[in-house]
C-alpha cells in the first residue's frame, strides 16, 4: 500500500464525518430551498421552480436584515478585538491577584447567552433598570434603550461586546504568552519604547491569533440569534432582526420550511462572501506589518 | 488473570494479550445479543406490558402541570386502565410552541395529547398534526360553554381543540385613585391625563407594545373598540387562507392613531415599545400607572405581591371608543389530540376528563383559573372564592378571537412590525396601517394562488 493511499484511507472516517455533519445538511437545505414546503402544502415538499429564490431577491426584509446583521457583526467584532487586545495586555502584566483577575474576566463568557441577555434586558429596563437609575443620578433620562428603532441595535452590540470580549482576550492572552521574553528584552536593550514594542513585536507576532479571533467572532456574530431573540425579539419595528432570526421565524413560527431554507442558503452565501472578503483583506495587510 | 502464572507475567506479552482479546470479544457478542433482543422485544411490543394500563402521553406548560398534579392522582384512582405520562413544557408560549413543533415534525410524535394555544389551532390542523375531536367527543362537545370559550377551536369544519381555560384581556384600574372605572376610551384618556397633571401618578395607561404576540392581542382589542376588523372570514371559512384582512379602514387607522396618541400625549410611557406582560405589570404594581391592560394572571400577582397597590386594584373588561362595542382578546389553552397517537380513544377520554366541569371546578377553587363552562360562573361558592369570575364571564361573553387561518403567525408578525414602528419611531397611522394591509394582502394572495 502506498503511503498516499494509506493517508487517504486514514482520513476517510474524518472526511465522512465532516460530510455527514456539514455537506449533508447543506445539501438538504439547498434541495429544500427549491421546494414549496409550508403549512399550505400540508408540509409536503413540492418543487416550485426557484420561486423561493425569486421571492428572496425581492424580499426587502431579507436585505434589511442582511444589512442589520452585517452592521451588528462588524461593529461588535471591531470593538471586541480592540477591547480584547487591551484586556489581554492588561492581564499579561505581572502583578498580585492576576489569577483572580483572569477568572473574573472570563465570567461573562461562561454565562449562557440567554441568561445574560435576560440580565441585560433588565439592565436596559425603562424606567426601573440600573442604567436608567444611573442616568437619573445625573439628572437625565429615563432613556428607552430598547424602544428606539434608531439606536436599539447599538445596545444589542453593547451586550454582545460585554459577553464575548473575554473570549477574544483569552485567545490573545494565549498568543501573548507564546511570544518569547528574550525578543522583548533585546528590543528593550536597543532602546525601544512601549509603543514601539507593541507595534514592531507584539502585534506582528499576535497576528495569527488576531485573525483566528476575527474569524471565530465574525462567523458567530453573523449568525446572531439568541441574544437578539431574548433582548428585543427583533424589535423595535424590526430594527434589530438578524438573518438567523428571520430564518427561525419562517420555519418555527410560520411553518414555511421551503422559504426558511432559502433564507438560510442566502445567508450562507452572504456569510461565505463576507468571511472570504475579511480573510482576503487580512492577508493583504499582513506583509506590510512585519518588522523589516 | 487466573490463567496467568506469576512467573510469566513479565516476559510473556503475547500470552498476556490473549485473555483480554477474549474478554473484548465476549463483551461485543453480549452487547450485540442484547441490542438484538431489545429490537425484537420492541417490534413485538414486549417492552410495554400488554396487560398493564394504557399510557397516554401529555405535554403541557410547566404551570399547568403543577396546577393539575393533585387532580391527576384522582384521575388515576378513577381510571385504573389509563396511565398519564406528563411532560413539563416551558412557561413561555413561544418556547412551548418551539418544543411542540419540534416534536410534531418528528412524524412519530412523543405525545398523544398537547395543550395548544388558541392561535395554533388552524396552523396545526392545516399541517396535519391534529386529529378531529368531534367523532370521539361528539358534535355537542362545547355545548354549555360560555360563547367566548367556544371560539378558536373549530377550523375547516372540524373540532380540533377542547378549551381548558377562558382567559381574556382585561383592564386593571386603581380604586385608590378613582371611584369607578372609565366607561370608554375617551374617559380613560381624560381620567389618566387629570391624575397625571395632579401628580397623583406618573403614567396613565400601560399596555404591551413590544414587537411580539402581546401587541397583536392589544391591537385586536383596540381595532374592535374603534369599530374596525382585523380579519373578515370568507363565506366558506375554509382552507387555505379562509378570509382577508381589513386593516386600512378608517376605524383601523383611528385605532392605531389612538395608541400612538397615548404615547405622544405622555399618557403611556415610550417604554411600552419594548414592554411585554411582565414589564407592564412591574410598572402598574409599583404604583406608577393608573391603568393597565393585562391577562387575569396579573390579578393574583398583584394581590399576592404585597406591593403599594395591593388591595387597591379593580378589574373590568377592556374599553371601546364611545358608542362602540367592547371586547377582549381570547388567550386560552386547549387540549388537542395528536395525529398518529396509538391510543386515540383513551387520549380523548383523558381530554374529556381534564376539561370536564368537575375538574375545572377544582382548578377554579385552587388556582383561580377562568373556567369555560357557563354553569361554573353561576356557582355561588366559586363566585365567593374568586371575585374576578363575574368580570371574566362578562369579558368572555364578548371575547375576540384572533384571525383563524394557518397564516396567522405571518399576519400577526406583519401587524406587530408596523404598529411597533408606529409607536416607537413615528410615522403616520394611515401609512402604517396601509402598509400592514398591503403586506397582508400580498401574503394572502400569494398563498391562495400557489
Amino acid at each position: 500500500m502506498s503511503p498516499g493511499l494509506l493517508e487517504g484511507l486514514l482520513m476517510l472516517p474524518a472526511l465522512l464525518l465532516l460530510a455527514l455533519v456539514f455537506l449533508w445538511p447543506l445539501g438538504a437545505m439547498a434541495w429544500l430551498s427549491g421546494q414549496a414546503s409550508s403549512v399550505l402544502t400540508g408540509l409536503t415538499a413540492l418543487p416550485n421552480g426557484g420561486a423561493n429564490w425569486l421571492r428572496l431577491l425581492g424580499d426587502g426584509r431579507f436585505w434589511q436584515d442582511a444589512g442589520q446583521t452585517l452592521r451588528f457583526a462588524l461593529v461588535s467584532v471591531v470593538l471586541e478585538l480592540l477591547l480584547g487586545l487591551g484586556l489581554a495586555l492588561l492581564l499579561q502584566r505581572p502583578g498580585r491577584g492576576r489569577a483572580w483577575l483572569r477568572t473574573l474576566t472570563l465570567l461573562p463568557w461562561a454565562l449562557p447567552t440567554t441568561v445574560m441577555a435576560l440580565g441585560w434586558r433588565w439592565i436596559y429596563n425603562d424606567p426601573f433598570g440600573p442604567l436608567n437609575a444611573l442616568l437619573g443620578l445625573l439628572g437625565i433620562g429615563p432613556y428607552g434603550f430598547l424602544s428606539n428603532p434608531a439606536t436599539s441595535w447599538l445596545f444589542t452590540v453593547l451586550a454582545d461586546v460585554w459577553k464575548t470580549t473575554p473570549f477574544v482576550a483569552l485567545l490573545l492572552l494565549a498568543g501573548l504568552q507564546s511570544i518569547p521574553l528574550e525578543l522583548r528584552e533585546s528590543l528593550e536593550l536597543e532602546g525601544a519604547g512601549r509603543w514601539q514594542r507593541l507595534r514592531h513585536l507584539t502585534l506582528p507576532l499576535l497576528l495569527p491569533y488576531l485573525s483566528l479571533a476575527l474569524l471565530f467572532r465574525l462567523t458567530q456574530a453573523l449568525g446572531v440569534f439568541d441574544l437578539v431573540q431574548v433582548l428585543t425579539g427583533g424589535g423595535p419595528a424590526g430594527s434589530t432582526e438578524s438573518l438567523a432570526l428571520y430564518a427561525y421565524l419562517n420555519a418555527m413560527r410560520f411553518l414555511d420550511f421551503g422559504y426558511s431554507a432559502t433564507v438560510v442558503m442566502g445567508t450562507f452565501v452572504l456569510l461565505l462572501l463576507a468571511v472570504s472578503l475579511a480573510l482576503l483583506l487580512w492577508r493583504r495587510s499582513q506583509p506590510h506589518r512585519r518588522p523589516a | 488473570m487466573l490463567r496467568q502464572a506469576p512467573g510469566h507475567a513479565a516476559g510473556n506479552r503475547p500470552g498476556n494479550r490473549q485473555p483480554q482479546a477474549g474478554v473484548l470479544l465476549l463483551v461485543a457478542v453480549l452487547t450485540l445479543l442484547l441490542i438484538a433482543l431489545l429490537g425484537i422485544a420492541q417490534r413485538h411490543g414486549v417492552a410495554p406490558a400488554a396487560a398493564g394500563p394504557v399510557p397516554v402521553r401529555l405535554l403541557m406548560p410547566a404551570p399547568f402541570v403543577d396546577a393539575t398534579a393533585p387532580l391527576l392522582k384522582t384521575f388515576h384512582r378513577s381510571h385504573p386502565n389509563l396511565r398519564l405520562e406528563v411532560t413539563r413544557g416551558p412557561l413561555d408560549t413561544e418556547a412551548m410552541s418551539d418544543l411542540a413543533i419540534g416534536a410534531l415534525l418528528l412524524g412519530e410524535t412523543p405525545y398523544d395529547v398537547m395543550l395548544v394555544d388558541v392561535t395554533w389551532t388552524a396552523r396545526y390542523a392545516a399541517a396535519g398534526w391534529l386529529t378531529p375531536l368531534e367523532p370521539l367527543l361528539g358534535n355537542d362537545a362545547l355545548e354549555g360553554m360560555v360563547p367566548g370559550a367556544r371560539l378558536g377551536n373549530h377550523f375547516d369544519g372540524h373540532l380540533w381543540r377542547m378549551p381548558f381555560n377562558g382567559d381574556t384581556g382585561l383592564l386593571y384600574w386603581r380604586t385608590d385613585l378613582m371611584d369607578k372605572p372609565p366607561a370608554d376610551t375617551a374617559e380613560l384618556e381624560e381620567i389618566a391625563g387629570r391624575l397625571q397633571r395632579e401628580g397623583l401618578v406618573r403614567w396613565g395607561y400601560v399596555w404591551q407594545g413590544r414587537q411580539y404576540e402581546g401587541l397583536s392581542c392589544v391591537m385586536l382589542e383596540v381595532l374592535n373598540g374603534f369599530g374596525a376588523y382585523w380579519w373578515r372570514p370568507s363565506a366558506e371559512g375554509v382552507a387555505p387562507v379562509a378570509g382577508q384582512t381589513d386593516l386600512a379602514s378608517p376605524g383601523a387607522i383611528r385605532a392605531a392613531a389612538w395608541l400612538q396618541g397615548l404615547i405622544r400625549q405622555g399618557i403611556t410611557p415610550q417604554a411600552v415599545a419594548n414592554a411585554a406582560e411582565n414589564e407592564t405589570l412591574q410598572l402598574f404594581a409599583a404604583g406608577e400607572a393608573a391603568f393597565m391592560r393585562n391577562w387575569p394572571y396579573a390579578w393574583r400577582e398583584i394581590e399576592n405581591g404585597g406591593g403599594p397597590v395591593t388591595g387597591h386594584v379593580g378589574v373590568t373588561p377592556v374599553l371601546a371608543a364611545p358608542g362602540q362595542q367592547t371586547g377582549g382578546t381570547l388567550g386560552t389553552w386547549g387540549f388537542s389530540l395528536i395525529a398518529g397517537s396509538p391510543h386515540p380513544r383513551e387520549a380523548a377520554e383523558v381530554i374529556r376528563w381534564l376539561t370536564a366541569p368537575d375538574t375545572q371546578r377544582q382548578l377554579v377553587m385552587a388556582q383561580g383559573y377562568a373556567p369555560t363552562w357557563s354553569a361554573l360562573y353561576d356557582d355561588p361558592e366559586l363566585a365567593r372564592l374568586q371575585p374576578l369570575l363575574a368580570v371574566q364571564r362578562r369579558a368572555l361573553e364578548e371575547a375576540l378571537v384572533r384571525p383563524l387561518t394557518p397564516l396567522y403567525a405571518q399576519l400577526s408578525d406583519l401587524l406587530q412590525r408596523q404598529v411597533n414602528g408606529l409607536i416607537s419611531g413615528g410615522g403616520s397611522a394611515p401609512a402604517a396601517m396601509a402598509e400592514a394591509q398591503r403586506r397582508s394582502s400580498v401574503l394572502l394572495d400569494a398563498a391562495s394562488t400557489s
